[in-house]
């Protein structure tokens, strides 16, 4: 990750900058934070291929089964996918807990710089696959994870596990299912033989209206 | 032989890996290998028997993660796994056919769950579940116990506690650096050594993570700082992915001469992890086998360490700051009893940035309980400042809690002569690792003479090596005293300093500021007592780095003393300042009101303290502080003005207010604050944020927030509130599963304490929800609860 491939604009829109303006101090805050956590953070992910069937509203793989219409509408004609998990580990969140006792407005930035950043490492690490897939005429479907929409979370346990992230990536789960380090993602994508050139933030920012794999129902 | 016996008299080999091995004998994904112990026994046996085959001395069992952290809902006991898990190597060395003996270690792995503050495990349920493991293993009849692949030298040191203190077996650790020398949690090779060569390992090194290639440059490194046996067990490569599974390009014979390459570095037991198999043991086995273990070079240096870097005391002088001590400030005794752990942490960091190396900690105050106290100001200390810390206290209890719960290895402030005192602290020093601080006092007191005060340390330093203490890890402390009562003083204490380092070869250290009490302009006669002491030997001074003057005295003797490359340090702090420091800067005009709503913070602080000159502390907070504050707050509701802003303004606000309280209490009086409001982050959930906006937010409206942190069960909430009698909880929650507890949280105030009411916020909240859920209050934003607050309380 480099500090280019970070947009100051969607760190200000995390913190409610619209149309607005963001002053200059806010600006170089942003700047500062943005530096202050690639210098120290280290991305890492992983992730594995399944073969999955999907069924009405359950996705089927390994011992597992998920529930969720949602995911199943998105997954669905897929016969394989990938579980992703990705993290920037532990240093935004001692970065965060440090300035949140010493100044907070820089704690805010902080949090959504880091927000920013996770996204982004997990987009790079997406088109990663992407290129691999291609090679064999396979394509993505957006990423999905675990609490959204009727994806439920209790599947971060399934993930974890499946992907070994304590001991591959140092990701592990707290007792509330809350990822730790909190700067991180799990998710699932749909392997595709059809390519529908997804969007890679996902069906929300996709044009694509008529789309039958959209999952918003 | 023991496997201890062994170590140094040839080369020892430890096994490869065994989970692709496992996944070829059918374990799928997510299966635990552990229960394959006792379901698939055979298995197990076949692996270790080839590995004994091969040359390994020692296996590991396959308990990795047998701890009941990982391991629950499952039909086999912990103690089931590992007995299961010892009786198969034992089985595996006794069928296979090697003419050495082969050894059984107890493989402990990390509990794959992050500890606190990072995650939500203590270090305690850590330590009780290696210590479930430990005292299965040693039972079941293990050789010795291997802690591995520790990313986080917190739980490591929570490990070899368990080990330690429940066993007798040999204790050896292995952690994972990246390809930059780092622990996942941010340790360098030096604090991870520093600290685990404290605790007492029989032999440490690093295994998983790294290739053998990349290993090397990393491996010399860990050699380089440690004086116990090394081992290295890298991966067979770097993992790459192919198609989705992770795959190893070492061969074993590019393995085995790579790791010749280490052994000849002074490696003294290697093995393989990940995508290593009984070929690469195999070849490694042949290529090492006739090599002689180097010697091991005792490394004579005094280090420290945080969970960051390791601090050497004795290469050039460091700086111990001084200021987090009640004694003789009434702003920071105020602190402690109010539990305003944020000024401490910013006297702490406000020392950092001058240039401390290391933090002295003392929060003794006769009216506190202070292991509570103490303890958890080096946690929060730890959590926001990444300097090694001194461990200031003459109570026993909280230092021994203290340096139990200290993420590092800690600088112990003291020990004196008195064997009261050294009985009890050297077994402390020695069990939990640490530099101790001799006093030179004694039954007799403080020895007048220099000569006096070398035999107390010589008495010292003799003692600590009775306990096992190494000469390196005690700094001698020959006591500065006032020269207004005994103008001889510092003579004697500089010659005194001369005798203990050259007579008992230790370090030094000294509590500098203590020489010019009594006397006017004291930073003065402290400064160049400082230079003095310095150039007579002494290693750490324990000062106020804040004071300019003693800084100066510090760059300036290091510059002098040859200690300061090209004068660098020197020159970075003092280039391009003119002589006279000009203190008046371009926006010192700005009123305070427009330093709050701009978010200046310096220009806050010095313009509420130009005020409090002629202003009573009250009318600058109701006429300039508040109403700046009240604008702000209604730009943001408008959209006019956005979070970081806002808190900018809150910031500074505060810094203000910082100021008038420490005006207020030199005048001996004591701000009065509005009413108490309890903030919690409630139980399960681990990120506070948000309730730490509310919370300055609050403060700057001078609400006395008791703040009970993150994760906090229902119960303690309920009573501290009916213990303190509060009327007003902010709950926030962050995600859907957190919400039950902030329901049940809310259950239980209602019942008891009907007349209390809630405010609820947090990411997945809405109104909806807030009504569901029988909170009083939805605030849809931090300035939204100050409102809610002043509605309720006024
Ligand atoms: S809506 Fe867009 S992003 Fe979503 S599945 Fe269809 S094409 Fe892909």
């Amino acid at each position: 990750m480099q500090w280019k491939d970070v947009s100051q604009k969607e760190v200000l829109r995390y913190l409610g900058y619209g149309r607005q303006e963001a002053d200059e101090a806010v600006k170089n805050l942003v700047s500062e934070c943005i530096g202050e956590i690639l210098n120290q953070c280290h991305c890492k992910h992983v992730y594995k291929r399944f073969h999955c069937t999907i069924e009405q509203h359950s996705i089927m793989f390994e011992n597992v089964v998920i529930e969720s219409k949602n995911l199943s509408k998105n997954l669905s004609e897929c016969e394989q996918m990938i579980l992703f998990a990705a993290t920037l580990g532990p240093q935004p969140d001692i970065l965060l807990k440090k300035y949140s006792r010493l100044d907070m407005s820089k704690a805010v930035v902080m949090q959504a710089a880091a927000a920013a950043i996770i996204e982004e490492y997990c987009d790079q690490c997406q088109k990663q696959i992407e290129k691999e897939l291609e090679q064999e005429q396979l394509y993505l479907r957006p990423r999905f994870s675990p609490g959204y929409g009727d994806f439920q979370l209790k599947h971060q346990k399934d993930m974890i596990l499946l992907l070994d992230c304590p001991r591959k990536i140092g990701l592990t789960l707290t007792d509330s299912l809350l990822l730790a380090p909190s700067k991180s993602v799990t998710a699932v994508m749909g392997i595709s033989k059809k390519n529908k050139h997804c969007h890679i933030k996902g069906c929300e920012a996709c044009e694509n209206r008529n789309c039958t794999f959209r999952r918003d129902g | 032989m023991s496997i201890l016996e062994l170590l140094g008299k040839r080369m020892i080999f430890f096994d490869g890996g065994t989970g692709t091995l496992l996944q070829e004998k059918g374990l799928k994904a997510g299966e635990l290998p552990e229960i394959w112990n006792i379901e698939n026994k055979q298995a197990l046996i076949e692996i270790h028997k080839n590995y004994f085959e091969a040359g390994s001395d020692i296996v590991l069992t396959n308990t990795f993660g047998a701890n009941r952290i990982k391991l629950h809902d499952i039909p086999y006991t912990i103690e089931e796994i590992i007995t299961a898990a010892v009786k198969n190597a034992k089985t595996a060395s006794e069928e296979a056919h090697c003419e050495q003996k082969g050894y059984v270690a107890l493989d402990i792995g990390p509990t794959g769950k992050l500890l606190q503050p990072l995650g939500d495990l203590s270090f305690e349920d850590a330590y009780s579940a290696f210590q479930e493991m430990a005292v299965a293993g040693e039972k079941a009849g293990a050789d010795c116990i291997v802690i591995e692949t520790m990313s986080d030298i917190y739980e490591a040191k929570a490990a070899v506690l368990a080990a330690k203190e429940n066993t007798k077996l040999p204790v050896f650790v292995t952690i994972v650096f990246d390809e930059k020398g780092k622990l996942l949690t941010g340790s360098d090779i030096a604090s991870a050594v520093t600290i685990l060569e404290g605790l007492g390992v029989d032999a440490l090194g690093m295994n998983c993570g790294l290739g053998p290639h990349q290993m090397l440059a990393l491996a010399e490194e860990v050699l380089q700082n440690c004086s116990i046996p090394v081992i290295i067990k890298p991966n067979a490569g770097l993992p790459r992915n192919e198609n989705g599974k992770t795959v190893f390009d070492v061969l074993p014979k590019e393995f085995a001469l790579a790791m010749e390459k280490i052994v000849d570095k002074g490696a003294w037991m290697v093995g393989g992890c990940c995508g290593t198999t009984p070929g690469h043991i195999k070849a490694l086995y042949e290529q090492c086998k006739n090599k002689k273990p180097l010697p091991i070079v005792p490394k004579n240096k005094t280090m420290i360490a945080s969970y960051t870097h390791a601090v050497e005391i004795g290469k050039a002088p460091i700086i111990i700051g001084e200021r987090i001590n009640p004694t003789g400030k009434t702003r920071f005794k105020q602190a402690l009893r109010e539990k305003d752990l944020d000024y401490i942490l910013r006297e702490g960091f406000a020392q950092q940035q001058k240039g401390a190396h290391v933090l002295d900690v003392n929060v003794g105050l006769p009216d506190i309980d202070e292991t509570e106290m103490l303890v958890h100001v080096m946690k929060e200390l730890q959590s926001v400042i990444d300097l090694p810390l001194q461990i200031d206290t003459s109570n026993t209890e909280a230092m021994e809690k203290a340096l139990r719960l200290y993420n590092g290895k800690a600088m112990i402030n003291s020990v004196n002569g008195k064997q009261e005192s050294m009985q009890a602290i050297f077994p402390l020093v020695k069990k939990y690792g640490g530099v101790v601080v001799g006093l030179t006092l004694d039954e007799e007191g403080i020895p007048p003479t220099a000569e006096g005060r070398f035999l107390v340390a010589e008495k010292i330093v003799n003692t600590a090596e009775s306990y096992g203490i190494l000469r390196k890890d005690i700094v001698i402390d020959v006591l500065a005293m006032t020269i207004s009562s005994d103008q001889q003083s510092a003579l004697e204490t500089l010659k005194a300093l001369q005798l203990v380092k050259q007579k008992l070869h230790v370090k030094t250290i000294l509590g500098v500021s203590n020489i010019s009490f009594g006397l006017p302009q004291r930073e003065t006669i402290t400064a160049n007592f400082y230079t003095m002491a310095m150039q007579n030997g002494l290693d750490a001074g324990i000062i106020n780095p804040n004071a300019d003057s003693m800084m100066r005295s510090y760059y300036a003797y290091r510059a002098l003393a040859g200690l300061d490359e090209n004068c660098m340090d020197y020159i970075q702090h003092y280039g391009g300042q003119s002589e006279t420091t000009v203190s008046a800067t371009s926006n010192s005009d700005i009123s305070l009101g427009t330093a709050i709503e701009k978010g200046l913070k310096e220009r806050a602080k010095q313009a509420a303290e130009e005020k409090l000159q002629n202003t009573e502390p009250l009318t600058i907070i109701n006429e300039e502080l508040i109403p700046a504050l009240d604008h702000v707050g209604k730009g943001f509701e408008k959209g006019s003005i956005f979070l970081p802003q806002l808190l900018m303004s809150a910031e500074a606000a505060k810094a203000a207010f910082e100021a008038i309280k420490v005006h207020m209490g030199k005048q001996g009086s004591v701000q009065t604050k509005k009413d108490k409001i309890i903030l919690a982050t409630v139980k399960g959930d681990i990120h506070d944020i948000g309730k730490n906006i509310v919370k300055v937010l609050l403060e700057n409206y001078s609400y006395d927030v008791v703040d009970l942190g993150k994760d906090v069960p229902p119960e303690s909430i309920v009573e501290t509130a009916l213990s303190q009698n509060i009327n007003l909880v902010g709950l926030s929650a962050l995600m859907t599963t957190t919400v039950t507890s902030m329901e049940e949280t809310i259950r239980q105030l209602k019942k008891q304490k009907p007349d209390c009411k809630i405010v609820v916020g947090g990411a997945v909240l809405t109104q909806e929800y807030a009504d569901m859920i029988g909170a009083d209050h939805y605030a849809k934003d931090a300035m939204a609860t100050v409102y809610y607050a002043q509605q309720i309380l006024g």
